[in-house]
């Protein structure tokens, strides 16, 4: 099978996540060719072709199942034999039923290449010509410790993201929902989803509260289903929020108290992770102090979507010092394009290995 | 109710003892209950928010069921102490693996929880037939912050124990003492009681593994608390019980689980594997479901909630995040939630070599 009938497959099977003119993109982006795979093409006055890796090993995280699915999309692209480490079963997340029914979506020829297991083959792992993990530091390190050292280990650990609201006195309706559509999707638990709403030290927070907290109501009544609340998710979020009101933080809660969402003006401008599940604090800082405030997840930000207008030079600055390794307008942090590099790294031919073939005179 | 007591003044908190020491009914319970939210309400500013986000006032309340609880976590970022600028007699930190920060637990004074935590294990039948009180633990004067050595130093004094009875001395358990000491009291056919945490208990297991097991006197018990907190090997309430029952020559039913915490002054406790735990009077627990704030029907599982009559000094009522499943006669015990961490994509990532379910169970 080419490269181009994978494409196809594909994009026929899920062409709402993977539309094949997005895909034919991540190839030519990240490969130079469509066909790199398949046929030799010129490269700086030199002929290449791209080898896949025959077997990836993917390790999927428990809570989102999208990440899954993108790593498959990946291998499956490049026609190599995937092997799914499933996460278990939890009361708290639906990854484990949405890898397995996005398997079953696939025609039967992408199928044939994948196979699903519920725990860890470490025959398999240290076969494997790729690894594809998404976990813990602690899990990062075990795996580490168990393949071989030509194995490609392609490994996404601990990431957040923020929200940036840069003028927010002027924040428009439209705009508020764009942050609310970022901070609820996937209930908050991606890489993706912002876990702060920064704004600057002299914003009006009790207008800015009541425009979010609105423009939240009207989003989260629109997500269909609603994401579940298990005893573990419904004592985080209370518990999110007795704190906040014994410390006497400003809290906006829904209108009948459901626990979709919480917003919460926390007075320390210093990050602090959400429970998560629609739980987003909102924090003010001057621009000179975000590197302080973000101190603690230097390296491990993701993406910081920007609502109003773009940022300025000096906080552009500190992001990158911090390593946020994506900008993107509010709205759209949970929906990079297929060419996002993750975790700064291009998916794709990061999996490749190249074969040069110089002219033989 | 008594308008007048006030906590602050001695004669008034052994006035408050004897209360909660003496037969307590419904109408009486209910009473104290609203005479000590009253109290914490007008003094811990924290916890006044609190009640206020939930439309609770000293004026509004009809039931003691209806007092709000206080986060276990706020212990660790607010002062929660009844007697504003007072100096407290004792702080009491809780351990901080979880979050890298200890709560503090602010007291008055420790009558109250002297007389009460006594009086608890008393009541249990703990006390009967006098055992010899041996503790893996730091004595109170080592870490007068431990509120388990705390209690454990108030039982050696109830007992009127004198000689060594504390194992764990500047971070080093002294085993073999200890061993010396039961062999010596096993030939007088004198009781003994050695209480610890799991983890002292599984540092002793190691330490034994190889010597013979000793036959503890009959009407002995060993007492276990307090879990593991990464701080040994970890195994199951089920494993630990059955090596220490082989190597103390205990029945299962001999060995105890205190269930308490830093922030409280009263316990609860259960006997064997499957006990189910059972509290002082002056202790009432509810199994509340998060969402609704609401107890539980039978049968169903919720978190535990502490109304604690003994916790003059800050909050009476503590939301823990332990879970539990209500049954008719009570509670039985199930685990502590995870901790959440910021993992993004990887939040919950698998534990690949456990293969890992969403609660840490303890039994």
């Amino acid at each position: 099978m080419t490269t181009r009938q994978r494409i196809d497959l594909l994009a026929h099977a899920y062409p709402r996540y993977f539309p094949r003119t997005e895909l034919l993109r991540l190839l030519r982006t990240q490969l130079g060719h469509v066909d790199a795979l398949d046929t030799w093409i010129q490269h700086e006055g030199i002929r290449v072709r791209a080898s896949a890796p025959k077997l990836i090993y993917h390790i999927c995280a428990g809570n989102l199942a999208v990440s899954a699915w993108t790593s498959l999309m990946h291998g499956l692209l490049l026609g190599a034999h995937n092997v799914v480490k499933l996460p278990s079963e939890r009361e708290d997340s639906t990854a484990r039923r949405e890898i397995l029914s996005f398997i079953r979506g696939l025609p039967s020829s992408l199928q044939k290449l994948v196979e699903t297991h519920g725990t860890l083959d470490t025959h398999l792992l240290r076969r494997a010509d790729a690894i594809i993990a998404f976990g813990s530091d602690a899990t990062m390190n075990n795996l580490r410790a168990q393949i071989r050292w030509n194995q490609k280990f392609i490994a996404h650990g601990h990431a957040v993201s923020l929200l940036w609201i840069s003028e927010p006195e002027r924040l428009t309706s439209r705009q508020a929902r764009a942050c609310a559509v970022d901070i609820l999707t996937y209930d908050q638990l991606g890489c993706l989803s912002p876990q702060a709403i920064y704004i600057s030290s002299n914003a009006n927070v009790e207008k800015l509260g009541h425009q979010l907290a609105h423009a939240l109501e009207l989003h989260w009544k629109k997500i269909k289903p609603k994401p579940a609340r298990p005893l573990s998710v419904a004592a985080r979020i209370t518990e999110a929020r007795d704190m906040a009101h014994a410390l006497g933080h400003r809290v906006w809660l829904p209108p009948n108290k459901h626990l979709g969402w919480t917003l919460i003006h926390d007075l320390d401008s210093t990050f602090q992770p959400s429970p998560l599940h629609g739980v987003i604090y909102l924090r003010q800082v001057g621009e000179s102090r975000v590197s302080q405030a973000l101190a603690s997840v230097a390296g491990r930000i993701s993406t910081v979507g920007v609502a109003g207008k773009a940022l300025s030079s000096r906080l552009e600055k500190a992001f990158l010092s911090l390593g946020v390794s994506r900008f993107c307008a509010a709205g759209h942090m949970q929906f990079p394009p297929l060419t996002w590099h993750h975790d700064g790294r291009p998916t794709l031919s990061d999996l490749v290995t190249w074969i040069d073939s110089e002219s033989i005179q | 109710m008594s308008p007048s007591r006030n906590f602050a003044q001695p004669v008034d908190r052994r006035a408050w003892i004897q209360k909660l020491l003496a037969p307590l009914d419904e109408p009486t319970w209910e009473r104290l209950a609203h005479e000590l939210f009253a109290w914490q309400f007008a003094r811990v500013p924290a916890y006044r928010r609190l009640c206020h986000a939930h439309e609770m006032t000293p004026q509004r309340l009809n039931s003691w069921h209806d007092i709000p609880a206080v986060p276990q976590q706020l212990f660790k970022r607010e002062k929660l102490f009844s007697h504003g600028s007072v100096r407290p007699s004792a702080i009491y930190e809780t351990s901080g693996t979880t979050t890298g920060q200890p709560g503090r637990q602010h007291l008055l004074q420790t009558d109250i929880y002297r007389a009460l935590s006594v009086e608890g294990a008393r009541r249990v039948g703990l006390f009967e037939g006098n055992p010899h009180l041996h503790f893996l633990t730091p004595s109170p004067r080592e870490t007068p912050s431990s509120s388990l050595s705390a209690m454990f130093g108030f039982w050696q004094k109830a007992a009127r124990q004198t000689g060594p009875c504390f194992w764990l001395r500047k971070d080093k358990f002294e085993f073999a003492q200890l061993r010396e000491t039961l062999i010596a009291q096993i030939k007088v056919r004198r009781r003994i009681a050695v209480c610890g945490t799991a983890f002292s208990f599984v540092h002793l297991l190691d330490a034994w593994a190889d010597l013979p097991s000793l036959r503890l006197p009959r009407g002995s018990w060993l007492l276990e608390t307090g879990g593991f907190k990464g701080r040994s090997r970890e195994i199951s309430k089920s494993e630990l019980y059955a090596q220490l029952s082989q190597l103390f020559s205990v029945p299962d039913n001999s060995i105890w689980n205190e269930y308490g915490m830093s922030e409280l002054s009263s316990q609860a406790y259960a006997r064997g594997t499957s006990g189910l735990h059972e509290v002082p009077p002056w202790v009432r627990i509810l199994i509340i479901n998060p969402a609704t704030r609401r107890e539980v029907r039978v049968g169903q599982r919720g978190l535990v909630r502490w109304i604690d009559l003994a916790n003059v000094d800050s909050v009476m009522a503590l939301q823990t995040l332990e879970v539990a499943e209500r049954t008719s006669q009570g509670f039985r015990l199930i685990g502590r939630l995870p901790k959440t961490e910021p993992r993004g994509c990887s939040l919950n990532a698998e534990d690949l070599m456990t293969n890992s379910h969403s609660l840490s169970l303890t039994s």
